[in-house]
């Protein structure tokens, strides 16, 4: 379903730059007297599961927010697919292939979950006014494709038996797994998730990281803010650990967990 | 001349103006809500004063042309209007279970609600509090200034009580707290900042310099049912201009806003009163769209500095 | 399921507050035939009554388009209503001070083409920032508008207001002379002649245009609610930023949503000029603007059938409480009461039922999508079919 299908084995592969993703350089952004992202600079390889880590206030979420338009930086650059993407409007990155998630999804009030699903879609032709009247038929069968996509992605996440319920009504770990898979409606180069085992029970997590594992092997590329280090370090690789604002290091899981910087950056921090 | 009589009605209606957009701003950024029912927060301080006034205004002696019971009706209007809003903090706002957007839209009702009763009891006509009109101030008139000692009054206590807050802001610990919530709400919960109670003392404090600004306004002007919600569309172009949640934002705004108000008469004759500008030049523009050039003002804002002149630029 | 074949299962299949609803609505119904059976009530007051009430219903949509869709809160109703009344009249009415005399259709045009370029004018420096900034501005266009329409007389006669408004169907064949040529109709109703005048048939015609504005109106509302162009208004109502996150330039579909309000707003104002015959400043009193507020709130917001139903609660209110000026034991007067009845309305509606009385509640995807799609349990939300009789 995405055509960014690597030609080699991600993890084997090199760092060859037609397999970059996502590229970000040299990033500022402050607030006031603080300074939320000071210079950060690293790259997301197609095909990855790139975590992002770092301590409390360590500029994770201002990252997201930058790379997916939300904020404006003060410098750098980002690039999806090669495309500058700095300072678009999230919906413009969106339409680059750059799919972002929320820490906290609000709800969507008065819609079935197969509704909120139907968001998901990107460039429907049912988006525009003016063809609600002058090509219903064509509207009619976009929306009939997106439905039957919409329930047999369900379907694989295991969760059809909430498609009429209000989207009001699930759980906040239901509707984790449903945000999931709208974004993968949106037919995402690069998914961002934001914390998405947070406030999750452990069953629903494991399905979640199931569901992930397998989107990436179809080809999904994914990079994910997590706070719960088990759920990060068995599903990401590589890991990318923030410290104030900017990139400390990078590396496969292992490396990360046993090095010095980090330890010392999580107990200085976290305090 | 004509500019300096313009300027002095400008400071006086400033006064009332800045008093009027401190509590609105203090109000929108702790209590997360545009309070549409701020104008006729002010309407019921100035009725409140007009009652007391009432009782008590033969006593004592006087000050600056007002006798000694009007400043006790002003300490009424005042904590009259307070009481209001907080009581209508606990009994409507607190319960509710709803976003800004449904508070916001809860405090019309409660606009509404305000003015309907006051209508009900005063009618819907304009009043006057009990005082004999004076005579402008001779020695002024030479410069063709014409404000009354009751003017002087207005902004001497509007002086007296926005010098008050900013020692309650700058020196108190309420005061920090307040202005650290102002800031940046999420940040004052998470360090441990009672929020509950200082919302409480922003609506107080907010409520109270409404009441204030009603009653001067009554003095001023008159007073009428719609007198608040009138001078709503004008407190909201101070706010937005001084920046939401800056309450010496709000006070720039708000004097800006007043004396452009009550500048509008010159806007016409701009040409004259500015060097290097052709003589000719103006802006025509009548003294009925004061209000209208808020409104404008309030519409370049937005455009061009949504976070008013005090805040951050985006 | 219909209500003819099946009156009972119609009646089960019903929600407690629909079926509220439904008795409310045939409750009055029921008043209003007896007041014209016992001549209480004239004909030709009735027919201006569902007018009203029909124009009412229009401003419902309007401001349901914005703020039920959308979340988008306009504060100035009252100013989008009088630029449509104005609009209809200097162009249409003989006595207006510009150019005047057109045909009412030419008026209907000019109409709508000034209340979209202004929605546009206050939507571009308010529709980027948060909800609240486009109430405070839109406080403020109302006022302006206000000011303009009292102050500039060489445009709009000031506070003498226009004369002079023909009937929308001037210059029509056949419907301009309709009302009198029926006026002389004797009907032989069994035990009575009666002679309806031509006041009568005008009314009625008003009626049958004011239905015809209401029903296109509320079709078009019902086709693009259920369309994944108002599944992304939707959506921004909840939550913008997922919205922009999944590819949705969310200014775009609101500036779209708040033009479409606005002209709904605009058509009822014209509407209202063709049938009072005279505007004048007085008609842009701000309190329209909640008036149409608590009847969207009360329909229940993004409900279109809603809507229709706060539309004609509003004319019982107004209308209802103008009688209670007649009652000399009612010590105030009604202009204050009617006040407190809005704002405890609002209030109370805020605190114990937010989403009104008749939320939407079914599904809305686009119809075919639907019945195309394999079918599955069904559960809390009923789902709608092609035939669905509500949005």
């Amino acid at each position: 379903m995405s055509d960014a299908e690597p030609a080699v084995d991600p993890r084997g592969a090199d760092l060859s730059k037609d397999d970059t993703v996502l590229r970000v350089e040299d990033l500022q952004k402050s607030f006031g007297a603080l300074v939320a992202t000071d210079h950060a600079t690293f790259e997301v390889e197609c095909g990855t599961i790139t975590g992002l880590i770092g301590p409390n206030g360590a500029g994770k979420s201002t990252i997201f927010n930058l790379v997916s338009g939300f904020y404006e930086p003060e410098g750098g650059r980002v690039e999806v697919n090669g495309t500058d993407v700095t300072g678009m409007e999230p919906y413009e990155v969106a339409e680059h292939g750059l799919i972002r998630t929320f820490q906290t999804p609000r709800k969507l009030e008065g819609m079935t979950v197969r509704e909120a699903m139907l968001v998901g879609p990107r460039k429907q032709p049912g988006e525009s006014f003016v063809k609600l009247f002058t090509s219903p038929g064509e509207v009619g069968e976009s929306e009939s494709r997106n439905l039957a996509e919409a329930e047999r992605i369900l379907e694989e996440f295991e969760i059809d038996h909430l498609a009429t319920q209000p989207a009001t009504q699930i759980s906040g770990g239901q509707m984790k797994l449903v945000e999931l898979a709208r974004a993968m409606l949106a037919e995402p180069e690069i998914l961002l998730l934001d914390e998405p085992a947070a406030g999750v029970n452990p069953t629903l997590q494991n399905q979640l990281v199931e569901q992930i594992r397998r989107l990436n092997e179809q080809g999904t590329t994914f990079l994910l803010i997590e706070h719960d280090m088990d759920f990060v370090m068995q599903l990401a690789d590589p890991v990318i650990v923030l410290d104030q604002g900017s990139v400390l290091m990078e590396g496969p899981p292992q490396r990360v967990q046993s090095d010095t910087r980090v330890i010392d950056a999580y107990l200085g921090g976290g305090a | 001349m004509v500019l300096a009589e313009h300027l002095a009605n400008g400071l006086i209606f400033s006064s009332i103006i800045v008093l009027g957009s401190i509590g609105l701003s203090l109000v929108y950024s702790i209590a997360d809500f545009a309070n549409f029912a701020h104008g006729d927060t002010m309407t019921v301080g100035a009725y409140s004063a007009f009652v007391a006034f009432g009782l008590v205004g033969g006593l004592g002696g006087s000050v600056l042309g007002l006798p000694f019971g009007f400043f006790v009706a002003l300490l009424v209007g005042i904590a009259v209007a307070a009481v209001v809003a907080v009581v209508t903090e606990k009994v409507v706002y607190e319960p509710l279970d709803i976003d800004s957007i449904g508070l916001l839209i809860t405090s019309i009702g409660v606009a509404f609600i305000y003015r309907a009763l006051i209508q009900m009891r005063f009618g819907a006509d304009f009043t006057r509090f009990g005082i004999q009109p004076l005579r402008p101030i001779e020695w002024l008139i030479p410069y063709g200034i014409r404000i009354t000692k009751h003017d002087v009054a207005i902004v001497v206590s509007a002086a007296v009580l926005v010098g008050g807050l900013h020692l309650l802001l700058q020196h108190s610990d309420l005061g920090r707290k307040m202005r650290a919530m102002a800031d940046n709400p999420d940040l004052a919960r998470v360090s441990g900042i009672r929020t509950d109670r200082i919302k409480l003392w922003t609506w107080l404090i907010g409520a109270g310099l409404a009441g204030a600004g009603g009653v001067f306004l009554g003095l001023y002007n008159q007073l009428s049912p719609r007198m608040g919600f009138n001078l709503l569309l004008i407190i909201f172009a101070a706010v937005i201009l001084g920046g939401i949640g800056s309450v010496y934002g709000a006070m720039l705004g708000g004097f800006l806003i007043g004396m452009i108000n009550q500048l509008t008469p010159v806007l016409s004759e701009l040409g004259a009163l500015l060097p290097l500008v052709p003589d000719e030049f103006g802006i025509p523009v009548g003294i009925e769209y004061a209000n209208a050039i808020a409104f404008v003002i309030m519409v370049a804002v937005l455009l061009v500095r949504p976070n008013g002149i005090a805040g951050e630029a985006t | 399921m219909s209500a003819l074949t099946d009156p009972s299962e119609y009646w089960a299949d019903l929600t407690r507050p629909e079926q509220g609803v439904l008795v409310f609505v045939v409750g009055f119904a029921a008043l209003l035939l007896v007041g014209l059976l016992t001549g209480n009530l004239a004909p030709t007051y009735f027919l201006y009554l569902v007018g009203l009430a029909g124009m009412y219903s229009l401003l419902s949509f309007g401001l349901n388009s914005q703020w039920g869709f959308t979340g988008l809160i306009n504060f100035s109703v009252a100013a989008f209503f009088g630029v449509g009344a104005y609009g209809a009249a200097l162009v249409s009415a003989d006595t207006s001070p510009i150019a005047g005399g057109f045909n009412p259709v030419v008026g209907l045009v000019v109409a709508l083409g000034v209340a979209g370029v202004l929605a546009i004018l206050i939507g571009v420096p308010t529709l980027r920032l948060r909800a609240d900034y486009l109430a405070i501005a839109s406080l403020g266009l109302a006022e302006v508008v206000r000011l303009v329409v009292l102050n500039e007389r060489q445009w709009t006669n000031g506070s003498a207001g226009v004369r002079g408004i023909p009937s929308f169907f001037e210059g029509w064949p056949l419907l301009e002379t309709f009302p009198s040529a029926m006026a002389n109709l004797e009907l032989a109703l069994p035990g009575t002649q009666l002679v309806l005048g031509a006041a009568f048939w005008r009314g009625l015609l008003n009626v049958a245009l004011v239905a015809a504005f209401v029903g296109v109106t509320y079709l078009v509302l019902k086709r693009v609610h259920r369309s994944p162009w108002g599944r992304v208004l939707r959506t921004i109502r909840s939550d913008e930023d997922l919205a922009r996150a999944l590819g949705k330039n969310t200014y775009s579909f609101k500036m779209q949503s708040f033009v479409l309000g606005s002209l709904i707003m605009a058509l009822a104002g014209v509407f209202y000029a063709h049938l009072n015959l005279f505007v004048s400043p007085g008609d842009l009193d701000p309190v329209t603007t909640f008036y149409v507020w608590v009847a969207v709130i009360l329909g229940g917001s993004g409900s279109n059938r809603g809507a229709l139903f706060g539309g004609f609660v509003i004319v019982a209110i107004r209308e209802g409480t103008r009688f209670l000026n007649e009652f000399d034991w009612i010590p105030v007067d009604v202009a204050p009461l009617r006040l407190l009845l809005i704002g405890v309305l609002i209030v109370a509606l805020m605190r114990f039922r937010p989403e009104g009385i008749l939320p939407p509640q079914r599904e809305l995807i686009w119809p075919d999508a639907v019945d195309e799609a394999p079918s599955r349990p069904k559960s809390a939300v009923r789902e709608v079919k092609g035939g669905g009789d509500d949005e």
